[in-house]
């Protein structure tokens, strides 16, 4: 069953487009990771998919229902990012019991034992606590609330390198117990591409892949070698980055279109061919020059 | 995982419970200001005095108007205050939508002005017992506690009334606010300019003659009646303003 629907979705912001002609379906029970730059329009998307925003354009449908004002998605979505309002007035423990008023699913003896592993006291407000403290207690609201559609918007913000492995890992033991449709966008995807089924990547407010991770690992390679030899084997190939390395050497990734025998043939040509990793191959990807950074310096 | 069905009246009730919680801080308020009416109110709301020779006459009235009215004032803010973001936004992270939203506020604000008029009223005895032991001289209209039951209810009932009015003023202006900044400055300009703009042609103008309209109204039903149109009018503007508002943070 597909989840999200959604068919040239367009989201104008003072005259800008966060999201440009968007098309994309989400499965059920499938994690599927949300990745982009700063500013493609990651935040948009599931801000219109938890009916916070109304979409300018296009059609985006959730549970085959429009998210806006829809109190059905309201109650089977929920969205956890780092500036969620929080009631003040409301301690960290009343928070989780209101919570549990709504959320029918809401299993409160595992948000009270999270709450204690990461040692946050119940009494606390959530203005008081550290930025990686919020978003701790936020991801927990979001694990517990355990509603059919979970997004999380760059959850690990702010939270250091222990609590973002905790946090990994709880996400995937309640998901196997609780198969549901989740959504992370994160800037880390060498952390949590083994927690992922799907991939999509945005650019500009579009789709530019969406994939399963498992193929995207295998999706470019890069070649290393004499540049005359590179440029050669590249001829007819989109480049998708290139990077000189040292003198008369150069590194180029392509997509990964070869067949066997072409593989031994750049091997013999003095060509080094390696995998790309997903994270790597996104940033490429992604970035609006094909040299990186380096174009940057490189004018002179 | 399998769809959870809800009904409308069931998050409207559950957003009301829990905003009777998270917005407690509203009835502390409504205690501050009303014991500082009650301050101010011993001074005497009205009076009047007269001499001749050696002779002075001075009567003062004592009466809890002074309370109804910050409680009035209280309300207004009050529905102002719930409708801005930080208050709005809160209700996104539970089960809502616009419409449920607004009208758990409403039943909120409505909770509110009855605890308010109830209050007020009762701030009358406070008043009494003050004046009796503080200022000498004095005529108490009735010292028991229950002397006339129907006006105690009817002036509860019809102080409910008012602050209800100013509640759904404040909250189709507080919701103005927050589709356009602008409404913070005009609507207080609108406001003073045409008290100012009456004053100077010194005959009643439309804030006056709004004013007479639901304060110099003798009859309860027919007050009744323009308060619930009133009333109904604001909030349901207030309703279509926002119900396409988008969740900003």
């Amino acid at each position: 069953m597909t989840v999200i629907e959604c068919r040239g979705l367009t989201k104008v912001y003072g005259g800008a487009k966060a999201l440009n002609n968007l098309s994309c379906n989400i499965e059920e029970n499938k994690i599927t990771g949300l990745i982009g730059r700063n500013g493609a329009g990651k935040t948009t998307l599931l801000k219109i998919i938890a009916g916070f925003l109304k979409e300018t354009s296009g059609e985006l449908t959730v549970f085959s229902e429009n998210p806006f004002n829809n109190l059905l998605v309201s109650a089977n979505v929920i969205f956890i990012h780092d500036q969620m309002n929080l009631p003040t007035s409301l301690n960290l423990k009343e928070i989780l019991e209101t919570a549990a008023s709504f959320y029918e699913n809401w299993d409160h003896d595992l948000a009270n034992r999270l709450l204690e592993y990461f040692s946050l006291n119940p009494l606390q407000h959530h203005n008081g606590l550290s930025k990686g403290m919020k978003s701790t207690f936020n991801v927990i609201f979001g694990l517990a609330a355990r509603v059919p559609l979970t997004l999380f918007d760059e959850p690990t913000s702010g939270m250091d390198a222990a609590v973002r492995k905790d946090f990994y890992r709880a996400l995937l033991k309640d998901y196997l117990a609780h198969p549901r449709t989740i959504i992370i966008s994160s800037h880390h995807l060498n952390e949590i591409e083994d927690l992922l089924e799907d991939i999509l990547l945005m650019k500009d407010g579009k789709e530019l892949l969406h994939l399963p991770i498992a193929d995207l690992k295998e999706w470019g390679i890069g070649l290393q070698g004499k540049t005359a030899i590179v440029d050669e084997w590249t001829q007819n190939k989109e480049l998708i980055y290139t990077k000189s390395v040292g003198f008369d050497q150069s590194y180029v990734v392509v997509r990964n279109d070869f067949s066997e025998s072409e593989w031994q043939k750049a091997r013999i040509a003095g060509l080094e061919l390696t995998p790309v990793t997903s994270s790597d191959l996104c940033v490429y990807l992604t970035s609006k020059t094909k040299g990186g950074i380096d174009d940057v310096f490189n004018k002179g | 995982m399998s769809l959870t069905k809800v009904s409308m009246v069931d998050v409207v009730k559950k957003q009301y419970l829990y905003k009777l919680k998270a917005y407690s801080q509203v009835f502390m308020s409504l205690i501050f200001i009303q014991l500082l009416a009650v301050l101010f109110s011993m001074n005497g709301v009205g009076g009047l005095g007269s001499s001749e020779g050696s002779f002075q006459i001075e009567i003062k009235y004592f009466s809890a108007v002074m309370v109804v009215a910050f409680t009035m004032l209280w309300g207004f803010i009050t529905a102002i205050i719930i409708t801005t973001k930080a208050y709005r936004n809160d209700d996104f992270v539970f089960v809502t939508n616009r419409a449920s939203s607004n009208l758990s506020n409403i039943v909120f604000l409505l909770t509110a002005s009855i605890i308010g008029g109830i209050t007020s009223m009762l701030s009358t005895y406070l008043i009494k017992v003050i004046v009796y032991y503080l200022i000498s001289d004095v005529s108490l209209k009735s010292t028991s506690v229950m002397s006339a039951p129907n006006e105690f209810f009817l002036g509860s009932f019809s102080t409910f009334l008012y602050i209800f009015l100013f509640c759904a003023l404040g909250y189709l202006i507080g919701t103005l606010v927050q589709i356009n900044k602008v409404f913070a400055v005009l609507i207080p300009a609108a406001f003073f300019g045409g008290l100012i703009f009456d004053g100077l042609r010194g005959n009643e103008g439309v804030i006056a003659k709004g004013f007479n309209f639901f304060f110099m109204e003798p009859s309860l039903t027919l007050f009744l009646i323009k308060v619930i149109v009133t009333a109904g009018l604001l909030i349901s503007f207030a309703f279509a303003l926002s119900n396409r508002m988008e969740v900003r943070s």
